[in-house]
């Protein structure tokens, strides 16, 4: 199946939250609640950004940067959820694959199976999951956006487009095939260079081998609050790849040893046993 | 009877099992994350739950342990870290000792054996690696920052792969080498033949000898 992905376009954004709102609503997340730890509390802090963080019941954020420049104050909007990247840090360092990618592209989890390290929550260069976690006991679930794929809860095998798209008023998010929502970015990204916006740019093309939600932004990423070259850390990738893989060996070869030198010792010292019977009688 | 030498007092020996129940516990659970196959073990955060139950164990056990047995603790703590040329002729001779039994080249040993410091050497640096950086994932997975927590994830693996693989070979030394006959005892009972500990601790064994004259 071809890939799927999200096009959110900042320039048409109006910054409603109507997809924050939409997505708590679909995916069956209340505000804060309190029983729930680590969970977010709103609080009104003198800005429209509302909670504070993206927590285990908030998956998707509007975030209102305010940048100055020239005398002006530029207001800047990004949406702060699951990037759903190609090469995902989460993916790599989920123990026991509770995190993969599905048929879509997208960085699907089971919750079922989760548990509840928090692995993923360090190696995501976006710092997007989140879960609940009891300081005490460690028992702990991640959350985060599952593009509308929760089972159950799923609009995208219904043939759906996710909730924040669904419901956005200046069409500011698209849903559709990754190639053809590559190329209508593109295409917006060369009409505002024309219309003098040199800087701008479709984030998410080619970052971490291609992200599955994209950005049309009309200035440099890093004026978002976007990281200009997400990276997978080095940490992230050898403890799967190397230490693993290492540890696998380490313990094994001693095994395999213990394993040998038990029979040439038990060999060698019945002999000698018997050999001093032998002399004694 | 045959005659018997105390090797470890009841304390110790105490001791030793607190953490060698813990430090098992602590290494399957642990296991469930490092072998993916065994990742539905850890599901639902019951391993963590139990790793965190074994660590105050594994942790607290040494801490009531060392202001009541204070001697031994300074005691323990020299004999790993006193080496001496005795040590190297074990190094040389180990070989032909533990596969074939040959004692001839072996110099008689101290109240450890220097297998067995370079084990209590790695219990003693690992254990406390293990206890630092965990405590800095259990309590400062909030606060502390993510290259922090990843780089102390790797600190914990590294010493779960040494000091669990080297847990292999105390307990098939302890347990299962033919010529180790009576070490299970010293652990156990507290108690060794005075001909076991002659012939693998003959240095020991003459000190105390004198001692007792």
């Amino acid at each position: 199946m071809a890939e799927k992905a999200i096009l959110y376009d900042a320039t048409r954004c109006t910054a409603c939250r109507g997809c924050q709102v939409a997505c708590k609503q679909w995916n069956e997340n209340d505000e804060y609640i309190p029983t729930v730890q680590n969970g977010v509390q709103s609080k009104n802090t003198g800005s429209y950004e509302n909670p504070p963080d993206l927590s285990p019941t908030t998956w998707l954020k509007m975030e209102f940067n305010e940048v100055e420049a020239g005398g002006k104050v530029r207001w800047l909007f990004t949406r702060r959820a699951c990037m759903h990247c190609t090469d995902a840090g989460c993916v790599r360092v989920c123990p026991n694959g509770s995190l993969y990618h599905d048929a879509l592209g997208f960085v699907a989890y089971n919750k079922d199976t989760c548990t509840g390290c928090g692995y993923c929550v360090d190696a995501c260069p976006f710092n997007v999951p989140r879960y609940t976690r009891n300081l005490v006991s460690g028992i702990a679930k991640m959350d985060k956006c599952t593009f509308c794929t929760t089972p159950g809860l799923n609009r995208i095998a219904e043939g759906y487009e996710p909730a924040c798209v669904k419901t956005c008023p200046p069409d500011a998010l698209q849903f559709g095939d990754r190639a053809e929502l590559v190329a209508i970015g593109t295409k917006r990204v060369n009409d505002l260079k024309a219309k003098g916006y040199p800087n701008a740019y479709l984030y998410g093309e080619k970052e971490l081998g291609g992200l599955h939600v994209m950005y049309v932004l009309e200035d440099h990423p890093s004026l978002y609050g976007l990281p200009v070259n997400p990276r997978i850390s080095t940490a992230t990738m050898v403890w799967k790849d190397v230490l693993q893989p290492l540890g696998w060996a380490v313990g094994g070869l001693t095994l395999l040893g213990l394993g040998f030198n038990y029979l040439v010792a038990r060999a060698t010292i019945k002999k000698e046993k018997e050999e001093h019977n032998a002399t004694r009688s | 009877m045959q005659q018997e030498v105390e090797m470890y007092r009841k304390p110790t020996r105490i001791l030793h099992w607190m953490h060698m129940i813990s430090f098992v516990i602590l290494f399957l659970t642990g296991l469930t994350l490092f072998i993916p196959a065994l990742g539905f073990l850890a599901q639902d955060s019951w391993a963590r739950l139990i790793h965190r139950i074994a660590a105050v164990v594994f942790i607290v056990a040494p801490l009531i342990y060392i202001p009541l047995n204070w001697k031994s603790t300074i005691a323990g703590l020299k004999l790993a870290f006193t080496w001496g040329a005795d040590d190297i002729g074990w190094l040389k001779a180990a070989p032909r000792y533990y596969f074939l039994g040959d004692e001839k080249a072996m110099p008689p040993q101290g109240r450890m054996n220097t297998g067995q410091k370079m084990w209590w050497l790695i219990v003693l640096v690992f254990g406390a690696i293990f206890a630092l950086t965990g405590l800095i994932m259990w309590f400062g997975k909030t606060s502390a920052s993510p290259a922090v927590l990843q780089g102390m994830v790797l600190l914990h693996d590294i010493a779960f792969i040494v000091s669990g693989s080297m847990l292999f070979v105390h307990i098939y030394l302890a347990l299962i080498h033919p010529m180790m006959t009576e070490a299970w005892k010293s652990i156990y009972k507290g108690k060794v033949s005075a001909h076991y500990a002659k012939s693998h601790y003959g240095k020991w064994y003459e000190e105390i000898a004198k001692t007792k004259e």
